[in-house]
Parts: structure tokens; sequence; C-alpha cells
């Protein structure tokens, strides 16, 4: 009896192992039941203590449930499945684990991700076999895109003793569908492999630079009783937290110190290294202009007056200013390429400083590489500038902040131009300004969740150190706003998070809505609703001008109002409160109304009415018959 | 070889250091107020294939040019005026 007490406290057994064995050993049922119930407290207690290893003794499953644990996770996000009974049996007296039923696997796993980005803790997206994962690897995609460190698992539905017979859900090779896209994808061997497949895919999706894992295995192996280790996140963790090179260092500090004109490309690996600050100060340092190419968070203070803006064009060219800089250096921005013209132009010398190694040189020539945690590599290029640092070259990055500072304001004045469009007022509304009503009401420390590919967001001031933060995508699986906004409120409950959302991209993936309401998470999503994919519209112009398209008005591809979408009675069926807004003071007071939603804990939308503008919409648009 | 006007203007554009400069091949622009304003402030951007089958009056134009201030554009309110004058006049509304 003191064994089986020793083991359940230790959470080697299971809740029904343990009075399994009391029964066993002449105790009656109702007897165990009360000393287990006894028991559950102090097994808590110790569980939070965490031991670095220990060997625990169950289900498969069970063992999956102690692993995660010991990995440090809090939430697991998944869709039902029959097969993994024995985990959801696990978490009864785990409450540790939480788990959350999502409705769809790829807004589930859009809510993972979004947890993810905004707590910097591990989490888990558990799909039914293939059937599942092919739903949330869309989202599995975009995290590796953007490099987020989202484990992924399913089953294999057939068993062990019946593989490859073409069976229920069954498909060959499943680990493999997604090897492209993850940085680990394993099938545990034996039920007993599966902490140690589970550890190594949470090692390898939080070892820089992230990237998405998928671990599975045989549904059977949930079901078998085995004994295997389990071991904390800590004693597997490299720890990849790296310095640069430092004759590299004195290299770069070198080019930036003679610099005339250098600049300073910021990017998410600021962000997720919490090294705002630090690129600030290396940038007043030198009186560097800063600016940013497309990522997912804002990275630089947008009111520091060294901050010139984004490139309109993706292109640093496409800059007002600085025009023609001599040395640019990037800190953390993976400089994705859309078109076949380098970003960065050749000429200037460049310095890349980066955790992602893969990725540096592949189109952009490096002058000075700095592979490095960029915290630690700003820190250590600061002190080798600053060891470099004159009387004279203090005056010229005095002058060139001068010079800089001017620019911002000048900039910061002609782009708020915006509100002088004499269709201001109109009704439907310019997405422009919607955006500006939502700027204008969002708190000082609002997270903005941006999924509305089409829109510019402006008058924001996004500062991730404190003020406003952004969370755009580049993954481009659409879909994932809603869920993201879900799951960035679970993380952080006292910001308050928008989530703007085109209407393409909203019926993508509305299911988060349940989620909401179910969690009590007071997202306000506002939704732009111009009953069109706009963006495909205008590039389908371009690539075919004067053609058939435009001369008979026939477009295909890209009309959604007819028959209409209403997304505030979408949201009202997944138990959200919605209303449609056709004019700016009809927004203004929905954006009200969505407060004081928020502060009773409840989510809320806004289908706000947006006019299709741009080359060739008509009135009403054509579509095509419904019959021919 | 004839290539169209569309392909050489994202040839020159392709170009980082011609991208700056008035492009050469801006036929179909004719020459009138406001045409050195809009080649140097639109085509930074865009190639010409997306507004040349767009007609719609100056007011139009006007409220087009404000929606590309919303997308990154840094221009004055006079070089909004004067592109405006020049669309609403060489690509205004068909008669």
């Amino acid at each position: 009896m003191r064994e089986l007490v020793a083991r359940f406290l230790s959470q080697s057994i299971s809740r029904r192992t343990f009075l399994k064995g009391m029964t066993t050993a002449g105790i009656s049922l109702t007897a165990a039941k009360d000393i287990l119930e006894s028991l559950v407290p102090a097994a808590h207690a110790q569980a939070k203590e965490g031991a670095a290893f220990k060997v625990v003794e169950g289900s498969g499953a069970m063992c999956f449930a102690e692993q995660l644990i010991a990995s440090g996770v809090r939430y697991v996000f998944g869709n039902s499945a029959s097969e993994d009974a024995q985990f959801y049996e696990a978490l009864v007296d785990r409450p540790q684990l939480k788990y959350i039923l999502t409705p769809h696997e790829g807004p589930g796993a859009a809510m993972a991700a979004g947890y993810v980005k905004a707590s910097g803790e591990p989490t888990i997206v558990m799909q039914a076999a293939v059937v599942g994962l092919v739903n949330a690897m869309g989202q599995m995609f975009n995290a590796y895109k953007e490099q987020t460190p989202l484990v992924f698992y399913s089953y294999r539905t057939d068993q062990s003793g019946r593989a490859g017979r073409d069976g229920f859900e069954e498909v060959a090779n499943q680990e493999q569908i997604v090897q492209p896209m993850t940085k680990y994808a394993w099938l545990a061997r034996r039920a007993d492999m599966i902490p140690e497949t589970v550890r190594r895919a949470f090692k390898a999706a939080w070892t820089p630079p992230h990237g998405p894992t998928y671990c599975s295995w045989h549904s059977d192996f949930n079901d078998q009783h085995v004994r295997a280790e389990v071991v904390m996140q800590e004693k597997v963790d490299p720890r990849m937290r790296v310095r640069p090179n430092p004759a590299e260092v004195e290299r770069a500090a070198k080019l930036l110190v003679e610099a005339k004109l250098p600049l300073m490309i910021v990017g998410d690996e600021v962000y997720t290294a919490k090294a705002m600050a630090k690129a600030v100060k290396l940038a007043e340092l030198l009186g560097m202009p800063v600016t940013q190419m497309r990522q997912i968070y804002a990275n630089f203070p947008e009111t520091h007056p060294l901050w010139v803006g984004t490139p309109p064009a993706a292109r640093l060219v496409s800059l007002d200013y600085p025009k023609n800089p001599d040395v640019i250096l990037n800190v953390g921005n993976k400089l994705q390429h859309n078109s076949p013209n380098p970003m960065i132009a050749r000429g200037a010398k460049f310095i890349d400083m980066r955790i992602d190694s893969l990725s540096m040189g592949n189109v952009i020539e490096v002058d000075v590489p700095l592979v490095a945690d960029v915290a630690m590599g700003l820190d250590d290029l600061t002190a080798a500038v600053s060891q470099l640092v004159t009387p004279a070259l203090k005056q010229r990055a005095a002058a060139r902040a001068d010079e800089a500072h001017k620019f911002h304001d000048k900039a910061r004045e002609l782009r708020d131009l915006v509100m002088k469009n004499p269709d201001w007022e109109r009704a439907p509304m310019l997405a422009d300004r919607v955006t500006r009503e939502v700027a204008e009401f969002a708190d000082r420390d609002a997270i903005i969740v941006h999924e509305a590919g089409s829109v510019a967001l402006h008058g924001f001031d996004f500062n991730p150190d404190g003020g406003r933060e952004l969370f755009f995508y580049y993954g481009a699986h659409l879909g994932s706003g809603v869920g993201t906004a879900a799951g960035v409120k679970l993380a952080r409950p006292k910001r308050q998070v928008i989530c703007l959302v085109g209407d393409g991209s909203f019926v993508f993936g509305p299911t988060a809505l349940w989620n909401m309401a179910r969690l009590e998470l007071p997202v306000i999503t506002v939704v732009y609703n111009n009953h069109a994919y706009s963006g495909p519209h205008s590039r389908v112009i371009e690539k075919v001008p004067g053609g058939r398209m435009v001369q008979t008005g026939h477009f295909f591809h890209d009309y959604l109002g007819s028959p209409d979408m209403d997304m505030a009675s979408i949201a009202k069926g997944f138990g959200v409160q919605g209303e449609v807004a056709h004019s700016p003071a009809e927004l203004r007071d929905a954006l009200a109304r969505a407060r004081r939603a928020s502060v009773e804990g409840k989510p809320y939308l806004i289908d706000a009415q947006v006019a299709r503008v741009g080359v060739a919409w008509a009135d009403k648009p054509w579509i095509p018959p419904a019959q021919t | 070889m004839k290539l169209p006007l569309a392909m050489i203007t994202a040839l020159l554009l392709s170009q980082p250091a011609l991208a700056q400069r008035k492009p050469a091949a801006a036929v179909g622009f004719p020459d009138a107020p406001g045409k050195d304003v809009l080649l140097t402030k639109c085509f930074q951007c865009h190639s010409p294939n997306m507004w040349t089958d767009q007609r719609q009056d100056r007011r139009s134009w006007e409220s087009t040019l404000y929606r590309m201030i919303g997308r990154g554009a840094l221009w004055t309110p006079d070089e909004i005026r004067q592109m405006a004058d020049y669309l609403g006049n060489v690509y205004g509304r068909k008669q």
C-alpha cells in the first residue's frame, strides 16, 4: 500500500492503477477512493516542484501527458479523437494540463500559434490521425514560414498489428507528409518511446531558429501499459544563445563607424529576443535611421525619431529616406523575397545579424555575417562601436540623427494626409477610415492581430517596448487571424486584443470565435467586409491589362457578395455578439459597444462595410450564371 | 523582338539604379502638367498596368491618390493636386 501511495505521488501510476492496486490489496473501493482524494493535493504539489528525471508507469498516453508536463506545457489544443482516449483519461488527474477543444484543427493550430507567440511558452496541437493533420497543415505551413516553435501530434490510426492494410483513416508514411515544413518529424517505434519522441519534438522546435515539429505513433501505443523515463525540458535544452564571432563584430563596428549613411533594418528576432531597447541604443549611438521589411511583429518604436517607416514597395530603394545608404545592418529580419529583385540593391556594404544562418546569404550577398542571438549580438556590436567612438563620429551621428528626425516628423505629417481623402466620410467606408477609427479607439497598449492582407495599417504608432504591439503574418495560409487573436488573448488576458481581418480571410477560419465565447476571451474582431477578394482582383488586372476580363467585366474569381455573407450573424452562430457598421458614425458606436462587452469578458465582432475601390469594379459585379 | 509596354517598364524598374529615375518608356503618358510628378512618384511601386485601364473623374483620382498615402506613399498636398489634375485630364471618364 505504501508503495502504491509513493508511486501515485510521484505520478508514476495513474488514478485507475492506484485504485486497482488498493482493491487488490484488500481495501474497499470506497475507502480507496477516499485515500486517493486525500493524496491528490500532495501529488500536485510534488509535480510543481519538478524533478529532472522520473520514471512513470501507465498507458502510453499517460506517459505522453507526463512528458508534456515535463516539457513545460500548460495548454493543449486539440480536436476530438477517440484513439486519444487514454490521453483524455490522463488529463482528469493532471489539472496542470489544460485541454482546449477547438472545433476545427486549422483555427485551433492558429490559436496555439498565437498563444506561443504572445506567451513565449510551449504548447502542443493534437489532431485526429491524418484526417485532422491535413486540416492543421495550413497553419503548420504558417508556423514554418514564420518560425513559430509549435509542436504537432497526431496518431496513426492503423494499429501495429494491422498497419499497411489501407485501413480506416490510414495513409502510408504519415509523418513524411509534413517533412518539408517541419524541423523534425518522427514516428515513435514503441509505446515506451513516446516521451523521448515528444521531448525531441519540443527540443527541436524551441532550439533557434524556431520552427514547427511533428510527432506520431500507432494509436494502440496510447493504450499499452509501459514504463518510461520522462525528462524535464531544461535537461535537453541546448540553450542556444549564441554570441557572434568577435572578429566579425570588430569588422562590423569598423564599417558602421566609417559609414557616411548607415541604415538599420529590424526583424522579428529583435522581438523574440526582447532586444528592442538594445536596437534603439545602437541606432542612437550611431544616429542611424531604422526601417523594417515585412515581418510579423513591429520591432522598433514607430514614434522614435530615427524610425523612417517601412518601404512601400518591399525594396529598400522605395524608401523616401535615406536614399543610397552605404552600410546596411540587418538585425533579425528574414528578408523574405517575393520578387526576383533583391530587397537590398547591390553596392552597399551589408552586415547581417541573425540566428537563422540557413537563410543568410540566400539572395543578398553578405559582407559581415554575425550569426548570433540578436540580443547578445547587439550588446557586443554596441560595445565594439563604443570603443571606436570619437568626437568627430559623435558630431556626424548627431547630424544624421537630426536629419532623420526632420524626415520622421515630416513623414508623420504626410501620413496623416490619408484623412484628407475626399471620400473620408463615405459609406460604405474606406478601409483607411476603418483603420483610423480603430487606431483612435485602441488602448495605448493594445495588441493588434492583423490578417487583412489588402489593408495597410497606419496611425497605430506601434511600440513593442510597452506600447501597442502588432501580430501580422507572412505565412499567408489564410484563416489564421481569429484563432491567433484568441491565442494571444489567452496568453495576455490583461491586454486589449483587437483582430483586424478581411472578409475573405475571416471565412477561412471563424471557428475560433466559439473558443472566445467558451473561454470568455474578450477579443474585439473587426472584419473589413468589401464582399470581395480585392487583392487578387487588382493583381489579376495588373497581369492581364486591357484583357477580356476588363473589357467585359467578367471576373470569375473575386466577388463574394451574391449571395452576401453576414459576418455578424456568423459570429452569433458561434456565441459571439456582433453587429454590422455601415458608416464611420456607426463604427464608432459599435466600437463603444465592443468595449463595454470586453469589460464584461465577452468577445465582440463588428462587420465593417467597406467600399470596393480600384480598377474595374462595377457597382453590381457580374457573377457567373448558376446554370449553363 | 517587340516587348509590350508593361514588360519594358517592368524591366526598367527591375534595375535598382534606374528605379529612381524617370522611366524612359513612359509610352501612353502624354505630356501635360503633372506628368513628371506622376512618373517620379508612382512608378516606384507600380507598373502602369494598374491604371491604364482605369477611367474616372478627377475627384476619384484624387481619392485613389490619397489611398496610396495609406499604403505608405509620402506625397505633399501639392504633389497630389498635380497628379490628380494630370490623371483627371488624361485618364478621365470616357465620354
